[in-house]
């Protein structure tokens, strides 16, 4: 009721979730699945968290080795610790 | 009492009252309580008056005749067993005027002479008992019904509880009226009577001054009522006697309506629309503006070129197109502008300039301005559709005159190669718009080798170009300048872009997949707050591809778990919560409000809205 009445000139979202991608992402790997319409948004949500430890993880190791560019190995040692967490 | 010796009087008195309720009421069951039942059902058939319908007078009548005088109980307070006794009767006794009254009248009449010596006999109320209390009310209580408008007024000695000032409306009412009674206030009926009596006599004489026939009963009875009730039914009758009787000449006065101006109201509902509307704006500003500090945070990484390309191709004019056709190009290149700008991005050949444009901004400005004057050629094309679709504003050929003007100085001023790469490529692109497909693969093998080699080799080209554009702008004919246009340009790509080794099947797979990576890695840069490498970027893509793997992996997982096929948001809630992201401290709500929009937190947390409606709906 409350979205349906919105004005278009509303719907610039400057931040927008590529849930196109999302959901063909999903699609290509399982194509027996479904997604609901409201996990795409839940999707993109842990999408940006991750990508938001990975960063700061990062962040970290550059930080830790004193050097003002993040550098590959970095991101790698980042990578290895936050997929280990990101699990589930 | 050697008939009903398990109850009171009371009971009795109450169990009659039921009767009448029921009785006047209409239904034929007359429900009596369990105890009574059996003597009720006695006295009922013993003493049948020849009246097809056993009233509460003629019960009453029965319940005095045939019991003890001698009350069984005089330890329970007499004074509260009256009052019910009193408060009741009145009621049973407005049931019964509801009922016929005249065979009742007419055996009342008769007996009620009989009953009056009696009470005349006994002189004063010694002894308040429900008996003689009860006696009293038969005999001095008024025949006719309070329905009646001519009805003959008594003064009734025996405290009696409030009529209801519609006894007509409903018997529902009445019974309400019983429980609302039943709570007995224990005053002494002796301290009531003569309180009810100034009161009466009060109103009555207040009355007497009125001509309301029907209501000359309410005030009186209403009287009676007084400090018993309680003021629930006090208000039934008073609200309508004060204001109707009290103060007939108090009319309400009738609204006094200011005649409209139609003019001014016009006047004023364009006032208000101009002041809504600036303020919705000023509104939306603000609003938009907090956001934006953090968007513009966000954004920071791809949100730059964007910036420098909207203004670009605001100020652009895009001209009519001369061919509809290409105009097809121009959302599919408004996509790939979109979904980020990347040399890998190749929707189609038409987007490849859209992307090129958007890498390199202030060479693409000053060019892409006179990119629309030069309709001629067709290689803009590529570029107008892209205009077009992102701005609109249709300018006049004057603004495009000087605008090419302002390109032809603009490249001549761009004397760097660089510069030049820019006008190459955008050039490539033009031709390639027009050209077609084939044309599409050049481009692109010219996008994509654009870094390192490409550059070189076009920009001998470049001055080349400018001459012939410079030649063809003041022709308006686009055949003849689009017939030369390609046959040169495609020459020159030839010799100098070696054929990308592209399979078209695979494209659709990698390039929208890696512009969705490409998203998240610029996130990643956002997030980081440092300078990245270039190849940190890749690294960061290709954990994004894994990570997509594993999540795609345990959602496959939950959702059998669950028994679905449906990816539902609780198999993500549990998916945050495995990986320690959704505690018991931090909820998943509060993710949501910390990270996404305004626009999809409305879709995912639940809010109630107006017209108790919730959204989204649980």
């Amino acid at each position: 009721m409350a979205l349906s009445t919105t004005v278009s000139q509303r719907k610039m979202i400057r931040r927008k979730a590529p849930l196109g991608f999302l959901k063909r992402v999903f699609k290509r790997q399982k194509p027996h699945l479904r997604l609901k319409t409201s996990s795409d948004l839940l999707v993109h949500l842990n999408c940006l968290l991750f990508v938001h430890r990975l960063a700061e993880e990062s962040r970290i190791n550059a930080c830790g080795s004193k050097c003002g560019i993040i550098k590959k190995e970095h991101v790698l040692a980042a990578a290895k610790v936050i997929l280990k967490k990101s699990r589930g | 009492m050697g008939l009903c010796g398990c109850f009171t009087r009371v009971d009795l008195i109450r169990s009659i009252a039921i009767v009448g309720l029921n009785v006047a009421a209409g239904r034929r069951r007359l429900w009596i309580p369990k105890p009574l039942g059996k003597w009720a059902a006695e006295a009922m058939t013993d003493n049948f008056s020849p009246d097809s319908e056993p009233t509460t007078r003629t019960l009453l009548r029965r319940v005095l005749d045939t019991a003890d005088p001698r009350t069984p109980r005089r330890a329970r307070s007499t004074r509260s067993g009256a009052q019910r006794d009193l408060l009741e009767t009145p009621s049973t006794r407005r049931q019964r005027s509801q009922t016929k009254m005249t065979a009742r009248r007419r055996s009342h009449t008769a007996a009620s002479v009989d009953r009056l010596a009696h009470v005349q006999a006994s002189g004063h109320l010694e002894e308040q008992t429900p008996r003689t209390l009860l006696k009293n009310i038969i005999l001095t209580a008024p025949e006719s019904s309070i329905v009646k408008p001519e009805a003959v007024v008594k003064l009734v000695p025996s405290p009696q509880v409030v009529q209801p000032s519609r006894r007509e409306s409903s018997r529902g009412s009445l019974e309400l009226q019983l429980p609302e009674l039943e709570p007995p206030t224990t005053l002494a009926p002796g301290l009531l009577a003569p309180g009810r009596r100034k009161q009466r006599l009060r109103l009555s004489e207040f009355q007497q001054g009125m001509d309301w026939g029907h209501l000359s009963q309410e005030p009186r009875e209403n009287a009676d009522a007084s400090s018993l009730t309680s003021s629930l039914n006090l208000t039934f009758a008073m609200p309508l006697q004060p204001q109707s009787v009290k103060r007939p000449g108090l009319a309400r006065r009738p609204p006094t309506r200011r005649v409209v101006d139609v003019g001014t109201f016009l006047q004023d509902l364009r006032d208000t629309s101009l002041a809504v509307a600036p303020p919705g704006e000023s509104h939306r500003t603000p609003v938009a503006t907090v956001p934006t500090d953090t968007v513009l945070e966000d954004t920071q990484p791809f949100s730059q070129p964007l910036a420098g390309h909207s203004p670009s191709v605001h100020h652009s004019l895009p001209c009519p197109s001369p061919s509809g056709a290409k105009e097809v190009e121009g959302p599919a290149s408004r996509r790939t502008w979109s979904s980020g700008p990347g040399l890998q991005n190749n929707h189609s050949g038409p987007g490849k300039p859209a992307q090129l444009l958007a890498r390199k901004v202030e060479e693409v400005e000053a060019l892409a301005v006179g990119f629309p004057n030069i309709s001629s050629i067709s290689g803009e094309d590529g570029v107008e559709p892209l205009q077009n679709g992102v701005g609109e504003e249709a300018e006049e050929s004057m603004e495009e005159s000087m605008s090419v003007r302002e390109v032809e100085k603009a490249a001549e001023e761009q004397g760097s190669a660089r510069a030049e790469e820019p006008e190459g490529h955008t050039e490539v692109a033009e031709a390639a718009g027009s050209l077609g497909a084939i044309e599409a693969k050049e481009p692109e093998g010219s996008s994509e080798d654009e870094d390192p080699s490409a550059s070189p080799k076009l920009a001998p080209s470049t001055p080349e170009f400018l001459r012939t554009r410079r030649l063809q702008s003041p022709e308006p004919a686009p055949p003849p300048s689009t017939a030369v246009l390609p046959s040169e340009l495609p020459k020159r790509l030839s010799a100098r872009i070696p054929p990308r080794p592209r399979i078209p099947g695979s494209r659709p797979r990698q390039d929208p997949y890696k512009a969705g990576l490409n998203h998240y890695a610029k996130l990643f840069s956002f997030y980081a707050k440092m300078p990245m490498e270039k190849k940190a970027v890749e690294m960061v893509e290709k954990c994004l591809d894994k990570y997509f793997q594993h999540l795609c992996d345990d959602l496959e997982v939950f959702a059998a778990h669950a028994g679905r096929k449906t990816v539902s948001p609780e198999d993500l809630e549990l998916l945050l919560r495995r990986q320690g992201l959704v505690t018991d401290q931090v909820s998943l709500h509060v993710l949501v409000e910390r990270h996404l929009p305004l626009e999809y937190r409305q879709l995912l947390i639940p809010c109630a809205f107006s017209g108790n409606s919730v959204f989204p709906t649980q």
